[in-house]
């Protein structure tokens, strides 16, 4: 495996791959630019259900969980949503794997009140298909859907205060989970955001929980939020966790994957372009120019198909908070990559999918705001690849268009409250309230397949830090009416886009390019 | 231009990929050598020695004007087989010196080429090693080949390029030991040689020489031997120190070069310390004429 590192363009760099949502293209980067590129795949473990028996009978700074289940015990297993992992990896499941386990150990200890609870926070309800791709079919006809349910933050009769932080912080979360004799939790540590208190104390609350950090404020001081040690969003959810855990003790099982995030077929969009085989040429062609034919609901089918083939590289067990110091460490063997200093110009190229759209027909404008600005921005630790005041520039075609059965609050938070204000704190002071409590926006989060309609408030605070760090934000290929609704410019091409920035970073800015994804974090010293 | 177009464009195709030059190398599997003997059998020998001496040879002399210095120096060492060891900035550097060298040394001369270049198809290692006598070195940390110390062992001359790469901006940079190495392990001489004017005619990146007859000099040092005990590092001190005092003596004269040597005010043959588009301007200089040289004007 090969390690990450900085490439600096030469006259030998070829052109370099660049997802543009739902296609991906070649660009030459002007010579000198900087292209970060994540260290290649580690080796998956040889034996994951070995690796999880192991992780289950040897956990940090806890009991195994063997001496923890016993007969007339309320257990409760919480897992992550269909947002993680990107794209959905192959069957079985991660998850699957891990909570069989778990139910093996539990039927062994006689424990019959077991309940499965996805932590989908404020996040769309999960269909039974969905829910049955991930845990698997022999827990989903054992629990659907009376024992396995989606978490309901609206559900005042499910909901339980547990009480309040040293700061004031609401801790309100889903009663069955508050109310065991053990919470069991089950993670994905796609990027090293996820996992810790965040699973339980985020996945499983309530808006009058989550607001505490969800907010313009905390999101500027998450520096960055991929950085939980350096994060407010983190720290917040850790004081919420620490006293989740005096109510109910909580028995963490996180899992970190490889970067093998296509499938084999589609090797090119992981292997740098110099190393790209005849074979990677001719299905790059292929593919890019069927994508470009296919109407666009045919171009998202073959998108949202493809599974990832990633394999897992580590299970560790046991307390929250050594298993994610653990986990973040194996996190950060597949991702970290330094880098020298910061530059005036950073570039994304956003592919077609985030965590909110898996399974939507559309990235919507402010999805992608959020991928851009929120997700890939704070990919770094230490410092901001790009300076401040510098500018981000961005490939998306940032259609604009909605996904009625997702993101309906969504289609209104463009219309309405960007057209009033781009600036998250006026937005958070003057809409959220109204969009939280909203009737029909709580109607469709409950019963249908909506998420909820504080939601793109949040996706809009996501990029908050981004905003306020970047002194010119230019999308290459996007919509001219939806990036301009957002405060933004639209550019034909890179040299258009730099043209544009000249003004904020001068006629020669330096450029780096994170090639992403497979995702990587810039250790920026 | 179609997509198809552009595609073969951007990945060379029918050429080796091109590597950046801050890209990590992958990781080569172990290879099989590729085999040159055909190409010094009587009959590949005749063929060469047709090719070099009636198209290659005039081929150099019709597109630059060759300039050669010192050959006497490499007859005067009978049939002793030598290590060459020249600076390299152009892949016109192989052609000025086969076209240097006097035809019975050139006629058991063999040329060490990068096995990852030259050796990647069939047609170019054919090609190569038919025409100028090519045979496969590993640069990347593969298995080391051992077909040199045989030839030199044999009586062949070996050419190599101790740089191993083209100069990227028609600087010098360090001598890596495996030239000096190959000569103590024969307990043969290196016959240093310099190369100049061969960048500014045809630099990377260019297949061609650029018009005009652009000077290029070939320059032979004296044979320099292994002292007592002396280590390949030493050896390959000695050996560039030469190459960069041939090259001092192309653009001055010999006396002024061993003068300037000995006083430590000899250019580096590294280049200046300076940016690196000063470097490449100084570097694509056209190579003038040294003061005595050409054809004599009387006034």
């Amino acid at each position: 495996m090969r390690p990450g590192f900085v490439l600096e363009v030469d006259e030998r760099t070829p052109p370099l791959l660049v997802h543009r949502g739902d296609s991906f293209g070649l660009e030459r980067f002007p010579l000198g630019s900087r292209v970060v590129y994540p260290p290649e795949s580690l080796p998956g473990l040889p034996d994951v259900r070995s690796a999880i028996a192991q992780a289950l009978e040897h956990p940090l700074d806890s009991e195994p969980l063997r001496v923890l289940l016993r007969a007339g015990m309320r257990l409760t297993i919480a897992f992550d949503d269909i947002s993680l992992p990107l794209p959905p990896m192959r069957t079985p499941d991660i998850r699957q794997q891990v909570i069989e386990q778990v139910l093996e150990l539990a039927a062994a200890a006689d424990v019959d009140d077991v309940e499965l609870v996805v932590a989908n926070a404020l996040h769309r309800r999960m269909t039974g298909p969905e829910i049955r791709r991930i845990v698997g079919d022999r827990v989903y006809r054992s629990f659907w859907p009376h024992a396995l349910t989606n978490h309901d933050a609206e559900d005042r009769a499910n909901l339980i205060h547990l009480g309040l932080t040293d700061e004031g912080e609401d801790v309100e979360i889903n009663r069955r989970a508050g109310t065991s004799d053990l919470l069991v939790y089950v993670n994905v540590n796609l990027v090293s955001m996820d996992g810790g208190w965040k699973s339980t104390a985020i996945g499983l609350a309530s808006y009058a929980s989550l607001r505490h950090h969800h907010n313009t404020r905390t999101m500027r001081h998450s520096r960055s939020f991929m950085d939980h040690k350096a994060s407010a969003l983190h720290s917040s959810a850790w004081r919420m966790g620490r006293l989740l855990q005096e109510h109910v003790p909580v028995f963490q099982i996180e899992t970190t994957l490889n970067n093998q995030a296509f499938p084999t077929s589609y090797a090119f969009l992981t292997k740098r372009e110099w190393e790209w085989s005849p074979r990677d040429q001719a299905m790059f062609w292929a593919v890019k120019n069927g994508l470009d034919r296919a109407p666009g609901r045919l171009r998202r089918k073959a998108l949202s198909d493809l599974v990832a083939d990633y394999a897992v590289t580590s299970v560790q067990a046991g307390a929250v908070e050594p298993v994610h110091e653990l986990t973040v460490a194996n996190v950060h063997r597949q991702q970290l990559v330094e880098v020298s200093g910061q530059s005036d110009v950073l570039v994304f190229g956003l592919p077609y999918l985030c965590p909110y759209n898996v399974n939507s027909s559309v990235m919507n404008p402010v999805l992608a705001m959020c991928l851009g600005l929120g997700y890939f921005f704070n990919m770094y630790r230490g410092s901001p690849l790009v300076r401040k005041g510098g500018a981000l520039i961005l490939y998306h075609p940032v259609p604009n268009a909605f996904d009625q059965l997702h993101h309906p609050s969504y289609v209104d938070f463009f219309e309405e409250v960007l057209a009033e204000s781009t600036d998250p704190a006026i937005i958070e002071e003057r809409f959220e309230k109204q969009y939280a409590t909203d009737p029909w926006y709580t109607h469709l989060y409950r019963t249908s397949h909506a998420y909820h309609g504080v939601h793109p408030f949040y996706m809009w605070y996501w990029g908050a830090h981004a905003l306020e760090h970047l002194g010119d934000v230019v999308w290459v290929g996007g919509d001219r009416r939806a990036v301009k609704r957002m405060g933004f410019r639209s550019a034909s091409t890179l040299a258009d886009a730099l043209s544009m920035v000249a003004g904020s970073v001068g006629s020669s800015p330096s450029i780096t390019y994170q090639h992403n994804p497979p995702h990587s974090i810039a250790d920026v010293r | 231009m179609s997509s198809l177009t552009r595609l073969a464009r951007d990945f060379r195709w029918g050429h080796v990929p091109s590597v950046p030059a801050t890209a990590p190398r992958r990781e080569v599997a172990p290879v099989r050598e590729v085999s040159t003997a055909w190409a010094r059998t009587p009959l590949a020998r005749g063929v060469r020695a047709v090719a070099q001496a009636g198209v290659l040879a005039p081929l150099v002399r019709a597109e630059v004007r060759l300039q050669v210095t010192g050959a006497a120096r490499l007859t005067a060492l009978g049939d002793e087989a030598a290590v060459l060891v020249l600076n390299h900035t152009s892949h016109l550097d192989t052609a000025a010196l086969l076209t240097a060298l006097p035809s019975p040394v050139r006629a058991r001369t063999v040329v060490a080429a990068a096995a990852d270049y030259f050796f990647t198809s069939w047609w170019k290692a054919a090609g190569t090693a038919l025409v100028f006598g090519t045979v496969p070195i590993e640069r990347r940390g593969g298995a080391p080949t051992d077909t040199p110390v045989r030839l030199l062992a044999q009586g062949w001359n070996v050419v190599v390029y101790p740089e191993g790469s083209r100069s990227h901006d028609g600087w010098s940079t360090r001598f890596r030991p495996g030239a000096a190495a190959l000569a103590l392990a024969c307990g043969a001489p290196i016959v240093p040689v310099a190369v100049r004017g061969s960048y500014t005619a045809m630099p990377r990146g260019r297949s061609w020489p650029t018009p005009g007859r652009p000077r290029v000099s070939v320059v032979f040092g004296d044979p320099l031997r292994a002292a007592p005990g002396e280590d390949a590092l030493s050896f390959t001190g000695r050996a560039r120190a030469e190459v960069a005092r041939l090259l001092d003596e192309d653009e001055t004269d010999w006396w002024s070069s061993l003068r300037r040597s000995s006083g430590g005010q000899q250019p580096a043959l590294q280049g200046p310390p300076a940016g690196s588009w000063r470097r490449t301007w100084a570097s694509t200089r056209p190579v003038e004429s040294p003061p005595g040289a050409g054809p004599q004007v009387w006034t």
